[in-house]
C-alpha cells in the first residue's frame, strides 16, 4: 500500500523536553551506554548496601523499587538497556544486597519492564505517523499508565508513612501485574513488526482471544481493542455512510485509484473504473473479514451517487452508531443495513430516474434490431455510401442518413433514438473478433491467419454505437457496446444478404410472364429460394433462438436483482451468452457462415445481371408492344435465356457451391453442438436436421 | 415515409372488404373516423405511415384509391361515418354508373377507357410517398369490375411501375353453390391469368371457405357480407402487422413475400386466422398458448381456402412454405418449444426438395384493441393443394365454354371481337400450368422437373430420375 500521506511532524517543543511527556526513557539510552563501563554508579555511594543491616536494606530497597517502577534509576538498582535493541532491558541490583531482599526486588522486575515497554511504546506511538489506530491505542494505554502512576504514588505514600514492607510491594502490585505484563507482550509484538491500522486491532483481538481464560486480562485487551478500533470505526463510519474516505494515514482496507476516472467507462474498452478505482486492499481487520465486499460496494453505490449529483446518506440513528462491541454483532447489522439501504437506493436511482431498462430495450431496438423497420429504410437511402470502400466512407453522411432514416420511422417515437451514431470500423467482423482477446473465442488451427477480404466495404464494417451517460455506463460500458456493436454488424451484413436476395427474387417475379420452366431461369429461382431460406433460417435462428429468449431471461432477472453489481452480472451473461450463441465465439464456424453468405450475394449480385441484360435484348426489339407482353412476344425472350448456356452454367455451379457448403457445416455442427448446444438447434432452422420431412 | 404501400380497393367486394380493413387499422392505430389521431392513442412504436399519410391538419388519411363502375358501395362509404377518412379526391366512380355486369370483358375494356383518370389518382399517390414499396389490389374475381377491371389494373400496373411489389386480396367465389353469375368461371378463369403473370402475390380469400368458417366455426346459420367481410379484413390486417408494428423481421413487404413464394409463378397463399371472433358475438374464450395457435392454424378447418380434393390427392398435398404471424403478449421459449412439438408430432406436411420449415415473426398487438384471447395468430402459407381450387375454376370452365354458353356478352368487346376466344385458350393454358407446376412441387423431383427437356412437360412424379445436363 503505497500511502503517501504526508503527516505533520511532532513540534519542537515537545522534542526539546523530553521530561515533559515520558520520552527521557528513550534517552536514557544514551546515558546508560555510557554507564557501560561502570555498570554500576555505585562511585556516587558511599557503601554497598550490604553494609547495612537487612530491615534498613529493605528499606532501601523498597524506595529503590518505587523509582525503578517508574523508570527512573535507584541507588542500587539501575536500569539498563541492551545497546540497539530497545525492548531489552536488564535490571541490575547490588551485588552485596540480602540474597532474599533481593530475589523479591527481582521478581518485581518484569512489572517494572513492563511499565518502561509500555510507556516507549506509547511514547513512540504517540507520533504523528504512525496512524490513529496507534494514537488510539497510545491514549488508551496511557490512561492505564496513569493509574498505574497513581498506584505507585500510593504506595510511595503507604511507604512514607512507613506501612509498607517489600512483601506488602509485591502483594499490592499483583493485580496490575498481569495487565502490564500482558500489555507489554502485545506491546512487543506490535513495536517488533511496526504494525499500524488493521494489523494493531487484528493483534489486540488475537491477544484478547487468547487470554480468554484470565478474566481481567482479556476485559482489559478488549476494552484496547474497544478503544483502539473506535478510530477505526470512525472512518469505517464515514464510509459506509457517506462513501467518503477519511483515511489520513492510510490505515483503512479501501484504497481509492483517483487515475481511473468515470469517463473511462464510456471510451475504453478495457475500462477498469468499476472494478478497481476502489479496491480491497491488504490488512482487513479480522472482525471485518468477511464483510469486507460488502463494504466496499456499500461505499462505491454511496459515491456513484454523489457523482450523480444525489448527495445520499444513510440514515443515521442512534443505533446506527458503529460499536465493534458486544457479541450482538450489532456492527455487522449496521452495514448490512447500510448495504441495503445505499444498494436499494442506487438500483431504484438507476432504474427509475436513468431508466435502465428503458435504454437497454432502446439499444435492443436499434443494435439487436427488434425494431428494425429503420433499418430498411437506411440501407435504402444509405446503400451507396455503405457500398463505398471504408477509406472511402463519410461518416458524417452516414450520420444524416441514419438520423433520417430513425425520424421517419417507428424509431422517431422513441426519445433515446438521439443517442444513436453511426460508427465505421476498420476491420472485418471476423478480424475483429480476432483482436478481442478476452472473449474466449474458440481458437481453431488457423486462427491466426485471419484474412481481410481483399476490399471490404462499409456493409461490412458498418456499425451503430450509442452514447450512454454515466451513471448507466457502469452496466452499458463501452465493453458491453463493443459486444452489441458485434452482434449489430453479424445481423447487419445478414440483413444486407437478405435485401440483396429480395432484390434477385424481384428480378425473379419480374419474368415471370415468361413460360420459363425447365430453363435456368427456374433453377435459379429454386437456388433463391434454397438462399433466401438459409439466410432467413440464419436470422430466424438468431433473433428467436437467441435473442430473443436471452433477453427475455435477462429481462426477468433485472426485475429482481437486488443490486448494481447483480444487474451487471446480468447484463455481462446475457451479452456473452448471445454472443456465443450468435457463432461470434466459434471462428470456424463463423467463416463458414460468412463463405455462405458471400455467396449468396455474388449470386444475388450476378443474377440480376443475368436475368436483367437477358430481357434487355428482346425489350428494345418490340419496343412497339412492349406495353403489354404477352406470353408469346415473350417466349423469343425465353429462347434467349435458355439459349445462353453460360448463365445456365453459371447457376448451376453457384448451387453446387452453395450447397455443398451448406452439407459441410453439418458435421462442423454437430460435433461441436456436444459443447454448445443450441447448435442443434442452428442445424435445425438452417439444415433442417431433425425435421424429418 | 418510407416503403409505403398503396391499396387499390376495385369493385363491390374489393370496396367492401377495404372499408373493413380501413376500419380495423383505424381501430388499432387508434385513429378515429375522421382520420383524426385519439388522445389515448399516444403509445408510438407502431408504424402509421406506411398505409396512411398525414394531411397539413395531421389528420390520417388512408393511401386508399376506391374504384367502382357502379355507384352503389361508394356511396355507401360516403354516408358512412367514415365518409371524411378517405381523400376525395381519390374516390373514382365511373360516369354512367352503369357497373360491368358481370362481364370480365366489360370491366376490362371499361378500365382501358379510364386508365388516364385511375393512373393519374395512382401517380399522384405514388408521388406523395418517398419509396413506394408496392400495391395491394382489393377485389373479387368472379364479378364484372373487380375482376375484369382489376386485371387491367394489374396489368397496367406490372408495365408502369415494374420494380414495385403487387400483392392481391383475391376473393373467389362460392364455387359449391349455384352462383347468380352465371359466366363466373369465365371471369374467374380470365382474372386467375392476369393473378398469375402480373401480380407478385395473391392472398386467396375463398369464399365457399370463409362461409363454411362462418357457419361451422362461428355458428353462424346465414353469414352475411359483412360478416365474411370481418374475416377478410381480420387477415388483412393480421397480414400487415409485421409492416405496421416493426420486429426483428419482416419489415418490409417484399422481405414477407419473398421468403415464402418460391418460385415466381407460384405466388397464391392461403391463410389461416386463430382464434376467430366477429363483432358482437359472444363466442366462448378458449386459453391460448403458442402451441395452440399454431396447431390450430395447422388444421383446415381454420384455413381460408377449400380443398375440394379427393382424400388420395389431398394426402400429396405439401407446404411449400408457412410464416407464423402470432400477436400478443408471448414467451419467446414458448415458440421454440411450439415448433419443436409440431416437429416430433409431425403435424406438418412439407415438400421434400429444398428446405422447408414453419417461419414465425412475433408482433405486437395493437394497444388499443381490447381482445378476449392473449395470442392470436395468423398463418400465411404456400401450400400444393391451392391447386384443386384452380383445377375446380378450370373444370367449371371446360363445361361452360363445351355449351358455348354466354360467350356473345363477350364477343361484344374489342379482346373477342370477331369470335377471337384465343384469350379463353391462353388463360386455360396458364392456368393448367400453375396446376401442374404446384402439383409437380409435390414430387421430390421438382428440381429436375423439366429440365432435361424444355418441350417435354414432365406429367406426373417421380419421372425425372437422373443427373442433370448441366448445358441443357
Amino acid at each position: 500500500m503505497e500511502t503517501t500521506t504526508s503527516c505533520p511532524s511532532t513540534p519542537r517543543w515537545n522534542m526539546e523536553r523530553p521530561y515533559l511527556t515520558g520520552r527521557f526513557h528513550l534517552e536514557t539510552k544514551a546515558t546508560s551506554r555510557l554507564a557501560e563501563t561502570k555498570p554500576f554508579s555505585s562511585a556516587r555511594l558511599e557503601r554497598a548496601i550490604g553494609c547495612y543491616n537487612v530491615a534498613v536494606q529493605e528499606l532501601i530497597v523498597v524506595d529503590d523499587l518505587l523509582s525503578v517502577m517508574v523508570g527512573i534509576e535507584g541507588r542500587y538498582i539501575s536500569i539498563k538497556r541492551v545497546c540497539g535493541k530497545d525492548e531489552v532491558i536488564t535490571f541490575w541490583v547490588d551485588a552485596s544486597m540480602d540474597l532474599a531482599l533481593q530475589e523479591l526486588a527481582k521478581r518485581l522486575f518484569p512489572l517494572c519492564e513492563s511499565f518502561l515497554l509500555t510507556d516507549q511504546f506509547v511514547e513512540s506511538r504517540s507520533q504523528f505517523k504512525n496512524g490513529l489506530v496507534n494514537h488510539a491505542f497510545a491514549a488508551a494505554i496511557r490512561a492505564l499508565l496513569l493509574d498505574y502512576q497513581a498506584m505507585v504514588a500510593q504506595l510511595e505514600h503507604q511507604f512514607r508513612l512507613g506501612r509498607l514492607s517489600i512483601h506488602g510491594l509485591w502483594f499490592y502490585c499483583q493485580p496490575m501485574m498481569g495487565s502490564m505484563l500482558a500489555l507489554s507482550s502485545v506491546i512487543q509484538k506490535a513495536s517488533a513488526n511496526n504494525f499500524t491500522g488493521s494489523a494493531v486491532l487484528n493483534l489486540l483481538q488475537s491477544q484478547a482471544k487468547t487470554m480468554a481464560g484470565d478474566n481481567a486480562v482479556r476485559s482489559l485487551l478488549e476494552k484496547m481493542t474497544q478503544s483502539a478500533s473506535n478510530a477505526y470505526l470512525g472512518i469505517l463510519e464515514r464510509w459506509v455512510y457517506e462513501g467518503v474516505i477519511d483515511d489520513p494515514y492510510g490505515e483503512f482496507f479501501i484504497a481509492e485509484n483517483k487515475l481511473l476516472q468515470k469517463e473511462s467507462l464510456t471510451q475504453d474498452y478495457d475500462a477498469k473504473y468499476w472494478g478497481q478505482r476502489y479496491s480491497l486492499k491488504d490488512g482487513i481487520p479480522s472482525f471485518l473479514a468477511n464483510i469486507a465486499g460488502a463494504i466496499l460496494t456499500t461505499g462505491k453505490y454511496l459515491n456513484v451517487m454523489r457523482e450523480c449529483g444525489h448527495n445520499v446518506q444513510v440514515p443515521v440513528s442512534d443505533n446506527s452508531k458503529l460499536m465493534t462491541f458486544g457479541s450482538n454483532h450489532h456492527y455487522l447489522e449496521c452495514i448490512k443495513a447500510a448495504y441495503e439501504f445505499a444498494s436499494g437506493e442506487l438500483l431504484n436511482l438507476i432504474k427509475e430516474k436513468y431508466d435502465l431498462i428503458g435504454k437497454l430495450r432502446s439499444i435492443k431496438h436499434y443494435l439487436l434490431l427488434d425494431q428494425g423497420d429503420f433499418l430498411v429504410h437506411f440501407m435504402d437511402i444509405a446503400r451507396d455510401e455503405l457500398s463505398k470502400k471504408i477509406d472511402e466512407i463519410s461518416v458524417e453522411k452516414l450520420q444524416s442518413l441514419l438520423d433520417l432514416a430513425l425520424r421517419s420511422t417507428a424509431a422517431a417515437a422513441d426519445p433515446c433514438h438521439e443517442d444513436l451514431t453511426c460508427f465505421v470500423d476498420n476491420s472485418s467482423l471476423l478480424k475483429k473478433l480476432g483482436s478481442l482477446k478476452d472473449l474466449e473465442i474458440r481458437t481453431v488451427s488457423d486462427v491466426g491467419d485471419i484474412e481481410e477480404p481483399v476490399s471490404i466495404t462499409g456493409l461490412e464494417t458498418f456499425s451503430l454505437s450509442y452514447k450512454v451517460q454515466w451513471p448507466l455506463s457502469i452496466v452499458i460500458s463501452r465493453k458491453a457496446l463493443t459486444k452489441y456493436q458485434l452482434i449489430f454488424r453479424f445481423l447487419f451484413h445478414c440483413k444486407h444478404v437478405d435485401r440483396q436476395l429480395c432484390g434477385a427474387w424481384q428480378v425473379h417475379q419480374g419474368v415471370r410472364a415468361l413460360n420459363a420452366h425447365g430453363t435456368a431461369i427456374s433453377r435459379s429461382s429454386l437456388l433463391c429460394r434454397s438462399m433466401l431460406k438459409f439466410i432467413n433460417s440464419l436470422l430466424h435462428y438468431l433473433t428467436f433462438e437467441v435473442l430473443e429468449p436471452n433477453w427475455h431471461v435477462m429481462h426477468n432477472r433485472l426485475q429482481t436483482a437486488k443490486s448494481l453489481d447483480e444487474v451487471i452480472q446480468h447484463h455481462d451473461f446475457f451479452l456473452n451468452k448471445c454472443l456465443r450463441e450468435c457463432l461470434l465465439l466459434l471462428p470456424e464456424l463463423l467463416k463458414k457462415v460468412e463463405r455462405l453468405k458471400s455467396l449468396c450475394v455474388q449470386y444475388a449480385v450476378a443474377t440480376q445481371w443475368f436475368i436483367s441484360s437477358s430481357l434487355d435484348i428482346p425489350k428494345l426489339d418490340e419496343s412497339s408492344v412492349a406495353k403489354k407482353w404477352t406470353s408469346r412476344s415473350l417466349s423469343k425472350v425465353q429462347k434467349v435465356m435458355t439459349r445462353d448456356a453460360a448463365v445456365t452454367e453459371s447457376i448451376l455451379k453457384f448451387e453446387r457451391e452453395f450447397n455443398a457448403e451448406l452439407q459441410s457445416l453439418g458435421p462442423i455442427l454437430s460435433n461441436s453442438s456436444q459443447t454448445e448446444p443450441h447448435l442443434t438447434l442452428l442445424g435445425q432452422w438452417i439444415l433442417g436436421i431433425g425435421n424429418d420431412h | 415515409m418510407p416503403r409505403e404501400i398503396i391499396t387499390l380497393q376495385v369493385g363491390q367486394c374489393g370496396n367492401q372488404i377495404g372499408m373493413e380493413f380501413w376500419k380495423q387499422l383505424c381501430l388499432e392505430h387508434g385513429i378515429s373516423r375522421d382520420g383524426i389521431l385519439e388522445d389515448f392513442a399516444t403509445q408510438g412504436g407502431d408504424r402509421k405511415d406506411v398505409f396512411f399519410y398525414q394531411a397539413d391538419d395531421q389528420h390520417y388519411i388512408p393511401r386508399a384509391l376506391l374504384i367502382d363502375l357502379e355507384p352503389r358501395v361508394i356511396n355507401g362509404i360516403q354516408n358512412s361515418e367514415y365518409r371524411n377518412l378517405y381523400n376525395h379526391e381519390n374516390i373514382f366512380v365511373s360516369d354512367h354508373g352503369g357497373g360491368a355486369g358481370n362481364n370480365w370483358a366489360s370491366g376490362y375494356h371499361q378500365g382501358k377507357g379510364v386508365e388516364e383518370d385511375i393512373m393519374d389518382m395512382i401517380d399522384r399517390e405514388a408521388d406523395g410517398s418517398d419509396s413506394l414499396e408496392g400495391f395491394v389490389l382489393c377485389h373479387s374475381i368472379a364479378g364484372g369490375t373487380g375482376s375484369g377491371m382489376g386485371s387491367y389494373l394489374l396489368e397496367t400496373l406490372n408495365d408502369r411501375y415494374s420494380k414495385k411489389l403487387v400483392q392481391t386480396y383475391s376473393v373467389f367465389p362460392n364455387q359449391m353453390e349455384t352462383s347468380d353469375v352465371v359466366v363466373q368461371p369465365y371471369n374467374s378463369l380470365l382474372t386467375l391469368k392476369r393473378l398469375t403473370l402480373n401480380a407478385d402475390c395473391v392472398v386467396v380469400l375463398d369464399n365457399t371457405a370463409l362461409n363454411r368458417i362462418a357457419v361451422e366455426r362461428l355458428h353462424l346459420a346465414n353469414p352475411t357480407f359483412a360478416q365474411t367481410n370481418s374475416l377478410v379484413s381480420t387477415v388483412m390486417s393480421a397480414s400487415t402487422t409485421t409492416l405496421r408494428y416493426p420486429g426483428y423481421m419482416n419489415n418490409d413487404l417484399v422481405g414477407l413475400l419473398a421468403s415464402l413464394i418460391p418460385t415466381p409463378r407460384c405466388h397464391f397463399l392461403m391463410t389461416g386466422y386463430t382464434p376467430l371472433t366477429v363483432e358482437r358475438q359472444a363466442n366462448v374464450i378458449r386459453k391460448t398458448t403458442v402451441l395452440d395457435v399454431m396447431r390450430r392454424l395447422l388444421q383446415t378447418k381454420n384455413i381460408m381456402v377449400s380443398s375440394y380434393a379427393r382424400t388420395k390427392e389431398a394426402s400429396q398435398a405439401k407446404y411449400i412454405s408457412i410464416l407464423n404471424i402470432i400477436q400478443g403478449e408471448v414467451d419467446p421459449t414458448q415458440v421454440h418449444e411450439s415448433l419443436q412439438r409440431i416437429r416430433e408430432r409431425k403435424l406438418v406436411n412439407f415438400i421434400e426438395w429444398g428446405p422447408a420449415s414453419i417461419q414465425v415473426a412475433l408482433s405486437r398487438k395493437s394497444p388499443y384493441v381490447q381482445t378476449a384471447h392473449r395470442v392470436s395468430g395468423l398463418m400465411l402459407a404456400s401450400h400444393t393443394s391451392i391447386r384443386h381450387l384452380f383445377s375446380k375454376c378450370l373444370s367449371q370452365y371446360e363445361k361452360l365454354r363445351k355449351k358455348q354458353a354466354f360467350l356473345d356478352n363477350y364477343r361484344k368487346f374489342p379482346m373477342f371481337a370477331d369470335n377471337d376466344l384465343s384469350e379463353f385458350d391462353e388463360s386455360r393454358d396458364i392456368i393448367e400450368s400453375l396446376v401442374d407446376e404446384y402439383k409437380a412441387c409435390e414430387s421430390p423431383d421438382y428440381i429436375k422437373w423439366g429440365m432435361e427437356d424444355p418441350d417435354n412437360l414432365l406429367t406426373g412424379e417421380g419421372n425425372a430420375t437422373g443427373t442433370v445436363d448441366p448445358k441443357l
